[in-house]
């Protein structure tokens, strides 16, 4: 494995709910590789989605460490944590994830935007990515003026278009159909494939587990499995 | 296995990236496809795109729920309405108010003797010399200064008397502009500048001593000496001000003549009527004249019209307090209206700030996102408000409303009859201070609603990968 980008050591999740302490998750330690394609799979309540709100710098572990590119994302403010967040990982959600008032360019933009790339070198890049997921002449479309298949093309092109560390999918194919979850599937390959495009799914999916060169199991905030199908090429 | 697969995921990929299918190809038939399919591509080419701004995203979350934003700028517009109509009808009532008891009394700024204000006798005198008038006239905020001797007078004809106060002016010198009393005539003709140019009354004191025009009247006072003097004059004219004060207790005579009476000088007066460009300036007008007075040695008292009509200026203080109060609570109430669009606004949109959040908005760019949206509110609220106002506002100053014939009287309060015709004239800074407040209460509104934007934790707001 090259070195890792992402890295839990012995991280430990305790929520507080009521009078009752919740383990979401008990000393999990995982490595992440740039270029990956994984899934992170389990029942709900096994601690996928508290390990990916973990490595995105949403959350703090209780104990352990999460490093992200080597930088401990324990030791920094809330400012940097939200400046990690905007450089070097890219989110896709379920779904709702589209601001409304703005366009798909506007969309696929935003986090250039923010991070205050000139306006020339964001448009150029934007429109490359929205090629690229197959969305040119849809740019001036508002998300209510395009599919969820669309809708969700447009985050992911979002989600690259600072070229980060890491791109962070929830169930990315939850709530589009069993074609469009093929055809973004499809998508997120190339863009793996294509551009070395680092994949971390959260998912309960049968096609994206398919899909996945690795799929890292989850019990009871444990990693029970951790299966490398395909080497990355 | 896995290459092949790639492969023709790629190849589908560049079918897909050449942006030459159907959109619902490209779309791979998803869930809303519909909408997708019936909406053909634009050809954007090399347009160049102005891209994402806080301000135009502002503008447009503010039309997200346009009849919420159209309700609150009703308010917004409504209560500017309010505001700038009620506060031009007081400025200009209680200017008019002003400048009539200026003109019915001593000026703006009466320039006396100290000792006159608790003493007001006839043998409390400053001397209206060339000195003393040039100090006053020339101070850039006086428009005028009437030299005056006031007393009181028993009114006497054979079978009839009455008390009156007496204004003794200059004919020559004062006109309606400084003597209210002589735009109020209802008969006969203003005073002459002669030793005999006759007396006018008010006509209650005319009907109580059956006096007809060209009727003599006798008024007895008492002169510098302490000796009990007498004068005769025939009633020039009968001033009907619509005061009940004035019309049953005013006496208006030559200055000339009643010196000559009372055996003042020839520059000896009892008061100098200070009138003055703008009746707000009082205060610092008085404390001048004051000040330049003490410095010329004089010992004469500068006094602001209020202290010599403590009970108007009461009066106008306490309805202008009233009609703050009402501002303010006006204000408050469009503020809580402001302040509940924003609030349920934002909260209703707390999954997209934590989105944002999420891929990196810092928590000053979601604040200032919602403050942006407060200012939007503001400025539109504004521009509506101007468009409404404008009007109404124009119609009241220009042609008013004439309360007497909608009250059937003229209403007389603190002894200084109102205008008969309201009308509205606003001042500048109030006006500058309605808009002012108009914008804070609207962007203080945004403030918590924006803090909480901007504390948003995306965790908790997300149901996030």
């Amino acid at each position: 494995m090259s070195q890792p980008i992402v890295q839990l050591d012995g991280v430990t999740k305790v929520y507080r709910q009521g009078s009752i302490d919740v383990h979401a998750l008990r000393g999990v330690d995982l490595e992440i590789a740039k270029g990956e394609f994984t899934a992170i799979c389990g029942p709900s309540g096994s601690g996928k989605t508290t390990t990916l709100n973990l490595i995105g710098a949403l959350d703090s572990p209780t104990s352990g460490t999460v490093r992200l590119e080597n930088e401990d994302l324990g030791a920094l403010s809330r400012k940097e944590l939200s400046e990690i967040r905007r450089d070097r990982i890219g989110f896709v959600f379920q779904a709702y994830n589209l601001v409304p008032v703005l366009t798909a360019y506007e969309n696929a933009e935003m986090v250039l935007w923010v991070q205050g790339a000139p306006p020339e070198d964001r448009q150029r890049k934007v429109m490359e990515l929205l090629e690229d997921v197959g969305l040119s002449g849809l740019e001036d479309r508002k998300p209510s003026e395009l599919s969820g298949g669309q809708q969700q093309r447009v985050a992911i092109a979002r989600a690259i278009a600072s070229d980060p560390a890491v791109v962070l999918a929830d169930e990315p194919t939850a709530n589009v159909d069993s074609e469009t979850a093929d055809t973004l599937l499809d998508l997120m390959e190339r863009l793996n494939k294509n551009r070395g495009v680092t994949f971390v799914f959260s998912t309960h999916d049968p096609k994206v587990m398919d899909r996945a060169r690795r799929i890292v199991r989850m019990v009871d905030g444990s990693i029970s499995d951790d299966t490398v199908k395909d080497a990355v090429t | 296995m896995r290459t092949t697969e790639t492969n023709s995921i790629s190849d589908r990929g560049v079918e897909m990236s050449a942006g030459q299918a159907s959109p619902a190809t490209a779309a791979g038939g998803a869930t809303a496809s519909t909408t997708a399919t019936s909406v053909a591509p634009r050809d954007v080419g090399d347009t160049k795109r102005r891209g994402t701004r806080l301000w135009v995203m502002a503008w447009r979350n503010l039309w997200r729920n346009r009849r919420r934003t159209l309700l609150t700028l009703s308010s917004i517009v409504f209560g500017v309405f309010l505001a700038i109509i009620a506060t031009a009808m007081q400025d200009q009532n209680w200017a008019d108010m002003i400048d009539l008891a200026a003109r019915l009394g001593g000026g703006h700024v009466s320039v006396q003797h100290p000792e006159y204000v608790d003493h007001p006798t006839i043998t409390r005198t400053v001397s209206a010399d060339e000195r003393m008038l040039s100090v006053l006239e020339g101070d850039p905020e006086v428009k005028a200064v009437m030299p005056r001797v006031l007393g009181q007078v028993m009114l006497a004809t054979a079978g009839e008397s009455a008390g009156a106060g007496v204004i003794a002016y200059d004919p020559a010198l004062e006109s309606t502009e400084t003597l209210s009393a002589l735009e109020a005539i209802a008969d006969g003709e203003p005073l002459e500048d002669s030793p005999d140019g006759g007396i006018l009354l008010g006509a209650r004191i005319v009907s109580k001593l059956g006096l007809d025009l060209g009727d003599r009247v006798i008024y007895t006072l008492t002169d510098t000496h302490g000796e009990i003097v007498s004068g005769l004059a025939r009633l020039k004219g009968i001033v009907e001000t619509g005061s009940a004060a004035a019309d049953s207790g005013l006496a208006l005579l030559p200055i000339d003549a009643l010196r000559e009476v009372v055996d003042l000088g020839p520059t000896e007066v009892t008061q100098l009527a200070v009138f003055l460009q703008d009746q707000r300036r009082t205060d610092p007008a008085a404390e001048r004249i004051a000040g330049e007075l003490d410095q010329e040695g004089s010992e004469a008292a500068a006094l602001a019209w209020y202290a010599s009509r403590p009970e108007l200026a009461g009066f106008i203080a306490m309805k202008v307090g009233g009609a703050r109060f009402m501002e303010i609570l006006i204000a408050i109430l469009v503020a809580a209206g402001i302040f509940n669009t924003l609030f349920v606004s934002v909260m209703e949109r707390m999954r997209e700030f934590g989105i944002l959040s999420a891929i990196g908005w810092s928590p000053g760019k979601l604040f200032g996102l919602v403050m942006l949206e407060s200012f939007w509110m503001a400025l539109l609220g504004l521009i509506g408000a101007a468009v409404v106002t404008a009007g109404p506002y124009f119609y009241l100053a220009n042609t008013g409303i004439d309360v007497a014939a909608i009250i059937g009287s003229q209403m007389d309060i603190a002894g200084v009859g109102m205008p008969s015709v309201l009308k509205v004239g606003i001042f500048f800074e109030n006006l500058v201070i309605i808009v002012v407040f108009a914008v804070l209460a609207t962007l203080l509104s945004g403030i918590y609603p924006a803090w909480r934007a901007g504390r948003v934790e995306p965790v908790e707001t997300l149901k996030i990968v």
